[in-house]
């Protein structure tokens, strides 16, 4: 039985193959055209990186671009968990009707939700007319190129990345621990968080990582809703191989938004981790 | 290592259906031949061009794909890309275009010949050749559009600006909104607004001394493609633009009007061209003669296409901001073999001086 199953890793092959040309090649080769010098990649150097790194611009992107990340997980959160304990509750009907809900948005191409919001947060968008009627404020609200719209943003476009995971675990989740729980004196509170809350922290941390990743690097979203006010790395990624051409430098920012990302994710999975052991 | 009937045989199977060595080539085999010849394929009497997305996809897709297939039995098959995709893409396939022809802007023109993207071009080839003013065509490619950027503003809200500097003063300032250098609009308006202030084609400097004073005030400074979706929802009631946007937005109902500028609306020209290694070269002079044909061209200066016509035989549309072709000589022009090399720190520039 512990023989190597040929078949098996047979058909894990077509995947692994595509896996290494289109991924790990693509990745070897964005490493060796940040090693020039210039534009044309004809001089081996590392005066690009130098120049991208040593731009104390540069470390603030940085920071702003894994910023916005934790902001659009913190609050992605806050609105899924919510959600995900509404989906726990309901009967089989209503757990189809959410999953639809929350599905639904995957339907429409992130393009026109991005463009939308737009419509939402503008100077006569809905959520200002709302508030000058209410007389909430004297003038329209800043929302469209400001951090907080963008945040606001990214957490609808995001969401369905965080509820899906959460979702999946919360509905293997064992309804009898919670009846233990409640049965053996503690409070509904106490439940969720001794109980419920530790269970479904593995859905919780993956769909983290998955907003994570995906907010730091939703250039439309950034670009569209954020304009230029507002710099995060895959604007400089754009602006250096598009509009410039600078491949060398491009390469340098996209491995430094690769290397920020990946280490924001490790930290969700490590904090997942310590909270897991924590909470048990 | 046993055959599929021996693990069988074990109870190691653990579905019934297992693929043998020799259907595992043979769908390996299959799968590689079609990526192999899922290369495009230029089929006879075709060409495949880059395009614009948009307004002149649309607008190519209704008359000048009909007429090029009327004209000459050509198909035409476009590729939707900006122009600094095309030039990205091109460089990037290095001598096997993904498409016969480009439709550029003056800076990724200038970005094309000096990498050496483009075929070289026999204007004699074009039969309304005389049709177009002279200049329109060069070793490089045909002109087959004008542009013209000015200012647009909504009258409705803000009294009319006379020029550029009006810009940076109230109460347009407040209203204002911006894009950056990436595209040849807002670089060339930039470069007029700066020269308002003292600076020059080459200098944008005052332009960053001034907009540092008022950039609090600034109402917008956006995505180039999402100008036109700010200042439909009002986030925005003044900006500078070319004629084509503004006469979209007014065919949607939106409250704008162009202003010509009192220092002299810029005007460009987008020019099409080759590309290297193209097989299809004799079906691309067709389809430019298409495009640059006096009825394509009527008809591309119709609503909802708006386009700037550049043969002769086309009376211009009564909207635009001069009577004849001639009149855009005299129309503020920018050296992009100047501007692209400055490009890159303007563009860095641009982000340390706007960012929060």
């Amino acid at each position: 039985m512990r023989r190597p199953r040929l078949a098996e890793w047979q058909l894990a092959l077509p995947l692994a193959l595509a896996y290494a040309a289109f991924f790990l090649v693509p990745l070897v080769l964005l490493i060796a055209v940040s090693a020039f010098d210039d534009e044309k990649i004809t001089i081996v150097g590392f005066a690009q990186w130098r120049k991208f790194l040593g731009d104390p611009f540069t470390w603030k992107v940085i920071v702003d671009t894994v910023k916005l990340g934790c902001f659009t997980v913190v609050a992605t959160a806050l609105v899924a968990y919510p959600i995900a304990l509404v989906y726990l509750g309901a009967g089989p009907r209503w757990q189809r009707a959410i999953l639809f809900v929350v599905i639904l948005p995957l339907l429409t191409s992130v393009v026109v939700r991005t463009f939308a919001w737009i419509v939402i947060l503008g100077r006569e968008g809905v959520i200002n007319q709302a508030v000058l009627w209410l007389g909430l404020a004297p003038a329209p609200l800043r929302l469209l190129q400001t951090e907080h719209g963008l945040v606001i943003a990214l957490t609808q476009i995001e969401m369905p990345l965080l509820l899906l995971p959460l979702l999946s675990v919360m509905s293997r989740l064992d309804p009898s621990l919670r009846d233990a729980s409640a049965g053996l004196g503690a409070t509904r509170w106490r439940t969720l968080f001794r109980v419920t809350l530790p269970l479904s922290l593995p859905g919780l941390v993956a769909g983290c990582m998955l907003v994570f990743a995906s907010s730091t690097t939703a250039f439309i979203s950034q670009f569209v809703i954020g304009g230029n006010r507002l710099v995060y790395l895959p604007l400089l990624i754009w602006q250096q191989s598009l509009v410039v051409y600078n491949w060398p430098l491009a390469a340098a920012a996209a491995l430094t938004l690769l290397v920020s990302v990946g280490l924001g994710v490790a930290a969700i999975s490590a904090l997942g981790r310590r909270s897991r052991a924590y909470a048990v | 290592m046993g055959t599929r009937a021996n693990r069988q045989e074990k109870g190691e199977a653990m579905s019934e259906r297992r693929f043998t060595r020799r259907e595992f080539l043979a769908a390996t085999a299959v799968t590689g031949t079609a990526l192999a010849m899922a290369r495009p394929v230029h089929a006879r009497g075709s060409v495949t061009a880059a395009m614009y997305p948009g307004t002149w996809e649309e607008a190519f897709r209704a008359h000048v794909a009909p007429a090029l297939k009327a004209a000459h039995s050509v198909d035409l098959e476009m590729t939707p890309l900006f122009a600094v995709d095309q030039i990205a893409k091109a460089q990037a396939a290095r001598g096997a275009p993904p498409f016969d022809a480009f439709v550029l802007d003056p800076g990724p023109r200038v970005t094309g010949i000096e990498r050496g993207l483009f075929e070289k071009f026999d204007a004699k080839r074009l039969t309304n050749l005389a049709r177009l003013p002279s200049g329109a065509t060069d070793e490089w490619g045909v002109t087959v559009a004008a542009q013209v950027v000015g200012i647009a503003y909504n009258p409705k809200k803000l009294p009319r600006p006379k020029g550029y500097k009006d810009l940076l003063q109230d109460p347009w300032v407040s209203r204002l909104g911006m894009t950056g250098f990436q595209t040849t609009y807002g670089t060339v308006s930039i470069i007029e607004i700066a020269k308002q202030f003292g600076g020059s084609e080459t200098n944008v400097e005052p332009f960053f001394v001034e907009i540092r004073k008022v950039l609090s005030k600034v109402a917008a400074i956006g995505a180039p493609a999402s100008m036109p979706a700010l200042f439909q929802q009002g986030q925005c009631d003044v900006t500078y633009t070319n004629t084509q946007t503004v006469a979209t937005l007014r065919g949607r109902g939106v409250d704008i009007e162009f202003v010509k500028p009192d220092s002299g609306a810029v005007a460009f020209f987008t020019t099409m061209h080759i590309a290297k290694g193209s097989r299809e070269s004799e079906n691309a002079y067709k389809y430019f003669d298409t495009v640059v044909s006096a009825p394509v061209q009527a008809a591309l200066m119709q609503p909802p296409n708006n386009f700037i016509p550049v043969n002769r035989e086309v009376k211009l549309a009564a909207d635009l901001p001069m009577a004849s072709l001639d009149e855009m000589a005299k129309f503020v022009h920018h050296d992009w073999a100047k501007i692209n090399p400055l490009r890159a720190a303007w563009i860095e520039r641009f982000n340390k001086e706007v960012a929060k």
